[in-house]
């Protein structure tokens, strides 16, 4: 097919619109499209589809995108044209700005946690989240990222050279056995491989949990930065991923992009059915299954507290262990009495404060060291 | 290439028994046409690994399996050394004077489904199955086979296919894999396959089974699939069962005889209990009234 070719014009054209609605389509893809294009009965309006569609898309979740686009595109159907989602105004652009150094002066030294001297340091690891100035907040950013660091570990079936370890290295044995006639004089070794285990984080930002949301979205690309096998979500009255957001090395950029997917910040909480969601949508593809999964919520559920309980069981089973993290704990007074909390417990494995630096770390030191409540 | 329209693998593919789609005949061919890999998703059971299997059987093709998990590496995908056969060998040479290259030669080699499709003197249909469950690591590795249809044994020198074997991959979804090796495969979606044509797979796969019984069943779990399960059944299910009842020589379905072998459809104790009482009896009727 030469470039002036219709067929040619049309597909690229068509590149182009996926494109601008969000799908990833490069050069090379559209070649692929001709060709396939070129293999199909071009009279069969479904095979030319399937043709597209197999060789343009390569996400499950992009097929209605690229359903609509081919309905507008190639079969000028009254549909409406699809749009790239435009998300609400950032409410928490505050929150970018507060977190951004810009203009401020604190590239000199001024967000060094280590310069506040250590009854500094100390009072601002003690103090509630809720009640952090933006000044104070920048300081503990650093801190934040230590604590993400230490990650619950698993061993892998995957081996790795190790004098100390347990299992012959046979390939290796045999080699240098050559040297001594087929004696064993130099045993090799091998182990398995320690690797981070799966960590889910579904974080609570609705309006109760405003005062607290920022720092802990903070804390979540801080972790979410400390390797892969980390998943992160968050929920108001519904659930949205930001894995892929808080991959931007940059928090204010990275900030910036969550706020822009989380569709309900501040507003009223749906435990529940956020939970529901996300176990019909990730838990169904496993992404719970031997995780340690962290909950990130004061427990205010507005609706049915016994879906929680459902689904919160549903979590534990699949997990390796649940953690649920509630701010308001921090407070010595504090009593899980809020429904969504109560019917939550039973599935929990360790139940702790997330209000301040303090018990970010002692979330670490559990992470770090977790242990599997239930065997199976 | 052995077929020239889609409806020449179409039929090929009928005649082996498998009952594909439009759109899943298109991939195959496509994955023929242009000597790309496919990668395939979709719930469970939609009938992913069974269609690699018949495209090599219409094909004539041989099938070569690997099957991916967590830590699987070069030594099980690709190759291993015989280290016995090393270590007798030199034992017999008494003298211990035997060379290394004489060690590591092709004799010594044990091939792994890797190896053994690219250096296939006959045409193979290579299926990776699950590979969302090897790891990252491991898909890099796959990703460089892919695409050089070569494989570097550092004793031996580098292998390369004569001819390329054609290549499905599967993927349940457990994790997203990497957009490199998305770029390199065609990509297709299997969904539950409509309920006409799920008749048609139930009458072929349990022989004599009555026409009423086949479009029941058929019927019962499309409705199962509009409930909320935590696992809804798909094809390789509705086969199973309407074998159930077919070995208990039902005519239809009542609720009773669905009660006693819901087991061969829900996998699941909570999506069983879910289904219990009202909801079957009204679930029953629904697909009977489907099925008339």
């Amino acid at each position: 097919m030469a470039t002036g070719d219709p067929i040619v014009r049309h597909v690229v054209t068509f590149g182009r619109v996926l494109r601008e609605v969000g799908l990833e389509v490069g050069p090379g893809r559209v070649i692929d499209g001709l060709r396939a294009l070129d293999a199909v009965d071009l009279t069969r309006q479904e095979d030319v589809y399937f043709a597209l569609r197999q060789t343009l898309v390569s996400r499950q979740d992009e097929l209605d995108l690229f359903d609509r686009a081919f309905l507008a595109w190639f079969l000028r159907a009254p549909v409406i044209p699809p749009q790239r989602l435009v998300k609400p105004v950032p409410q928490l652009q505050r929150l970018a700005d507060t977190l951004a150094d810009k203009g401020s002066g604190e590239e000199v030294g001024g967000d060094d946690p280590l310069e506040l001297g250590a009854s500094g340091q100390e009072l601002l690891r003690e103090k509630d989240f809720g009640e952090m100035s933006a000044d104070e907040f920048r300081r503990v950013r650093r801190l934040m990222l230590e604590i993400a660091r230490r990650r619950p570990q698993r061993s892998s079936r995957r081996r790795t050279a190790d004098p100390r370890g347990e299992l012959l290295d046979m390939r290796r044995m045999i080699r240098k056995s050559l040297r001594t006639g087929g004696d064993a004089v130099d045993r090799a070794f091998r182990t398995r491989k320690r690797v981070p285990r799966k960590l889910v984080v579904l974080c609570d930002v609705s309006g109760s949990m405003d005062s607290y949301a920022r720092a802990l979205l903070l804390f979540l690309h801080a972790v979410v930065g400390s390797g892969s096998g980390v998943e992160a979500f968050a929920f108001g009255t519904r659930l949205s991923r930001l894995t892929p957001d808080l991959g931007t090395r940059d928090p204010e950029a990275a900030l910036e992009k969550c706020t822009a997917a989380v569709v309900d910040w501040g507003s009223g909480t749906r435990i529940g059915a956020s939970l529901k969601e996300f176990n019909d949508t990730w838990g169904k593809r496993a992404l719970s299954r031997g995780a340690v999964v962290v909950v990130v919520s004061d427990g205010w559920e507005r609706e049915d507290p016994a879906l929680v309980g459902r689904e919160m069981a549903k979590i534990g089973r699949a997990a390796y262990a649940v953690v649920w993290v509630n701010p308001l704990k921090g407070n010595p007074e504090y009593q899980p009495l809020a429904g969504g909390m109560r019917a939550a417990l039973p599935h929990v494995d360790r139940f702790l404060a997330g209000h301040n630096l303090r018990s970010l770390e002692e979330l670490a030191a559990v992470l770090a060291g977790i242990e599997r409540r239930h065997a199976a | 290439m052995a077929f020239r329209t889609i409806d020449d693998l179409e039929h090929a593919l009928r005649g082996a028994d498998y009952l594909p789609d439009r759109g899943l005949s298109t991939a195959l061919f496509l994955a023929l046409a242009l000597e790309k890999p496919l990668l395939l998703e979709g719930e469970a059971g939609v009938g992913k690994t069974e269609a690699a299997k018949s495209l090599a059987t219409c094909l004539g093709a041989r099938l070569i399996r690997l099957q991916c998990y967590e830590g699987l590496d070069v030594a099980h995908a690709v190759y291993e050394w015989n280290y016995p056969r090393q270590l007798l060998h030199i034992r017999a040479a008494q003298e211990g004077t035997v060379s290394e290259d004489e060690l590591f030669g092709p004799e010594f080699l044990i091939r792994r489904p890797l190896l053994e499709a690219i250096d296939s003197e006959e045409p193979v249909v290579l299926l990776i199955d699950e590979i969302d469950r090897a790891d990252e690591e491991f898909e890099a590795f796959l990703l460089e086979v892919l695409s050089d249809f070569q494989i570097t044994i550092p004793e031996l020198g580098t292998i390369r296919s004569r001819r390329r074997p054609a290549v499905i991959l599967t993927s349940n979804r457990t994790r997203e894999l990497h957009d490199a090796l998305k770029r390199r495969a065609l990509f297709h979606w299997i969904g539950h396959p409509s309920i006409e044509r799920e008749i048609e797979i139930v009458r072929l796969r349990v022989p004599g089974i009555p026409e009423r019984l086949a479009a029941e069943a058929a019927a019962f779990v499309r409705e199962l699939r509009g409930l909320d399960l935590a696992k809804p059944p798909g094809v390789a299910e509705t086969i199973d069962w309407a074998m159930a009842l077919n070995a208990l020589g039902r005519q239809e379905i009542d609720a009773e005889v669905v009660e006693q072998t819901l087991g061969s459809v829900l996998k699941y104790r909570e999506d069983i209990e879910e289904v219990r009482d009202e909801t079957l009896a009204r679930l029953v009727d629904a697909a009977r009234a489907t099925a008339r």
